[in-house]
């Protein structure tokens, strides 16, 4: 069991320019999940590679339930790893995978079969055991690989590394499912990387949106969700992304392209303000704007409810709407809104 | 699928690869076979002589030898190239600016012509000009491969693994760089040993490009000819005359075509014969579990 903190952990590859992680701090509690979101090249392997030893920081500490582990080589620290594809030796049954870590800390052979055994009793592989692995499936194969990553009763720490990529998509939802339970079961802390925020929002208890080498933002899915830190997490998060519209802020008073005021304790000067397709509803005042297009998601009580496509001059907006279209003339009405100076939310 | 047109002129198609293969393959290889069971004195006089030669080739003592050493020969090439050029090949720099200058450094060998490697053993391995022959008899060996069969034996093995382990070192370098750094990462995690990683690991992703390795030394070391023959020319004596050359010593020194071609065809099935068991061997051993 292991809490994880990450102390202004800078990392920056040999010969390379810039800092590929820039004073990364973090804190993932025990027993908790932890997913790190972001596009490809936003640090988040890099990250991992840090936490499991397969690189060390620059800079900066990182801490296992308090005590310094940034120079440690991976076998000695209490970390374990689950990758994008499975991982595994390819010489060796199921039973012989699972129990490799333990038979390397010296455990017997007699203690480590039985638990081998128990491990596949909880992901529900037991049957497999004694086979090799060219009959296994790649959806097997990933659960022996988890399996092998929580064999060890003292592992604090599993990192998982998008784990669902190589799964077919209607098996995504179970392996996920066999990750939770054992998560739960087992009382690990887990940090997961992905850049599917679906994954993201639904595993973890806590999100970080890495872009460039940071951490833009960590917080529960519903945080990183509706108060977005920055205008990158608001239109990463979320399906449709936070719609953004430049506007002016004058003596407490926003205008927004000419339109509607909104009123603001912020300071004078040029703002954005960001809102999500459900803040904003189409009226007959307010911002004029164009409709480009509706995608239904569905009929409630024979009502269409969907997504509606505007544009404002050359912004694109999304507004969820229910009901059939209004005809011409129609005007964006935003209800509630977020404001941001330079990338960064104020409001 | 039922109305399919029947159209036999569609066979000619065919006709051309079937000319080929024959030219190329089948013709040659029946002449050989029409001499094995054939005893020609001139173009008018020739008797079926059924299984003779094949028979006599078979007890033929100087061909029991000749095979002898060649299999002693082949397994000791194997054995020195095989797991030198998996050494070799997990010390060759990866990712870094001097892995590609390495590796065309390393396939020099294999360009050189091969009486060409035969002569420059010959002079390199000679006790009083050779770098090597000289550097030995400095240190107090009587070194002299051209009288003494353990001393020409091995210069001829060294020739030979100076020669191919560069051919093992390219193909493991290839299959070693095909490992994705999960594993490696994986098993630094899972506390595994430098040996370990090399024995669950390594060695299992090298399994196809190492069989690729043993099967192309494997034939070609069965079929040894040039190096020896410049380099010892066979000799002291008998002692490093592999069945290539006896065979020639019979075909082209001796002129009995007979005997040659029935030696032939043994040889030809024997190579067949080795490198079938020893794939049988190898893919059996991992088919054990398949569904």
């Amino acid at each position: 069991m292991a809490s994880v903190t990450l102390d202004a952990v800078t990392f920056r590859y040999p010969g390379s320019r810039g800092e590929t992680l820039e004073a990364l701090s973090l804190l993932v509690p025990d027993q908790s999940t932890h997913a790190l979101l972001g596009a490809s090249g936003a640090g988040k392997t890099t990250v991992l590679n840090l936490l499991s030893g397969s690189l060390r920081p620059s800079s900066g500490r990182i801490l296992l339930d308090g005590s310094d582990v940034s120079n440690l080589p991976s076998a000695q620290r209490n970390v374990t790893q689950v990758f994008q594809f499975p991982v595994l030796y390819p010489a060796m049954t199921v039973r012989e995978n699972l129990q490799f870590p333990l038979r390397n800390r010296g455990w017997k052979r007699a203690d480590a079969a039985a638990r081998a055994t128990e491990m596949a009793r909880e992901l529900d592989i037991e049957p497999l055991l004694e086979s090799g692995l060219r009959v296994l499936t790649l959806f097997e194969r990933q659960l022996v690989a988890i399996g092998r990553a929580l064999v060890r009763p003292d592992v604090g720490l599993v990192l998982l590394d998008e784990p669902l990529t190589a799964v077919q998509p209607e098996l995504k939802w179970q392996l996920r499912k066999a990750l939770r339970k054992v998560q739960t079961d087992l009382g690990v802390t887990m940090i997961y990387v992905t850049h599917d925020q679906t994954e993201a929002l639904t595993f973890a208890a806590e999100v970080s949106v890495m872009q460039g080498g940071r951490i833009l933002q960590t917080g529960s899915p519903i945080d990183v969700h509706d108060k977005p830190s920055h205008d990158y997490v608001g239109f990463f998060i979320g399906s449709p992304g936070m719609n953004f519209l430049d506007i002016e802020v004058r003596q407490g008073r926003a205008t927004l392209a000419g339109g509607p005021l909104l009123s603001t304790h912020a300071a004078d000067g040029d703002y954005r303000i960001g809102f999500r397709a459900e803040w904003a509803t189409l009226g007959t005042t307010g911002l004029p704007i164009q409709i480009t297009g509706f995608r239904a998601d569905g009929l409630i009580d024979d009502v269409p409810v969907g997504v509606v496509t505007a544009q404002s001059g050359s912004t694109r907006l999304h507004v969820r709407h229910r009901g059939d279209l209004p005809g011409t003339g129609v005007c964006l009405q935003v209800n509630k809104y977020l404001l941001f100076k330079e990338g960064r939310r104020v409001e | 699928m039922l109305n399919k047109p029947v159209n036999q002129r569609a066979w000619l198609a065919v006709l051309p690869v079937v000319l080929v293969v024959a030219f190329s393959g089948v013709i040659p290889l029946m002449t050989v076979v029409n001499y094995s069971v054939q005893d020609i004195l001139d173009v008018q006089t020739r008797f079926f002589v059924g299984f003779d030669w094949y028979r006599d080739a078979l007890r033929d003592e100087r061909l029991h030898a000749a095979f002898g050493r060649q299999l002693v020969f082949s397994l000791s090439v194997l054995l020195i190239e095989i797991p030198l050029g998996i050494m070799l090949a997990k010390a060759v720099p990866r990712d870094s600016r001097w892995t590609s200058l390495m590796l065309v450094l390393l396939a020099i060998p294999l360009l050189v012509p091969l009486n060409v490697v035969g002569t420059i053993w010959q002079i390199f391995a000679r006790g009083d000009i050779g770098p090597l022959g000289a550097a030995l008899t400095a240190l107090g060996i009587d070194f002299n491969y051209t009288q003494v069969p353990l001393h020409a034996w091995l210069t001829l093995l060294a020739m030979d693994v100076w020669h191919w382990t560069s051919l093992v070192i390219l193909l493991a370098f290839a299959g070693l760089s095909s490992i994705p750094p999960a594993y490696y990462q994986a098993a630094a995690l899972d506390g595994a040993s430098r040996w370990q990683v090399f024995r669950h690991v390594e060695l299992p992703h090298l399994r196809s490009v190492l069989m690729i390795a043993v099967l192309l030394r494997l034939m070609d070391s069965l079929m040894i000819y040039t190096e020896p023959l410049v380099l010892t020319g066979g000799g002291p004596g008998n002692t490093t005359t592999f069945l290539s050359q006896y065979l020639a010593t019979i075909a082209v020194g001796q002129f009995d075509l007979g005997p040659a071609a029935a030696f032939s065809i043994l040889y030809f099935l024997l190579i067949l014969l080795l490198c079938w068991l020893f794939h049988t061997a190898v893919t059996a051993g991992e088919g054990g579990d398949r569904p």
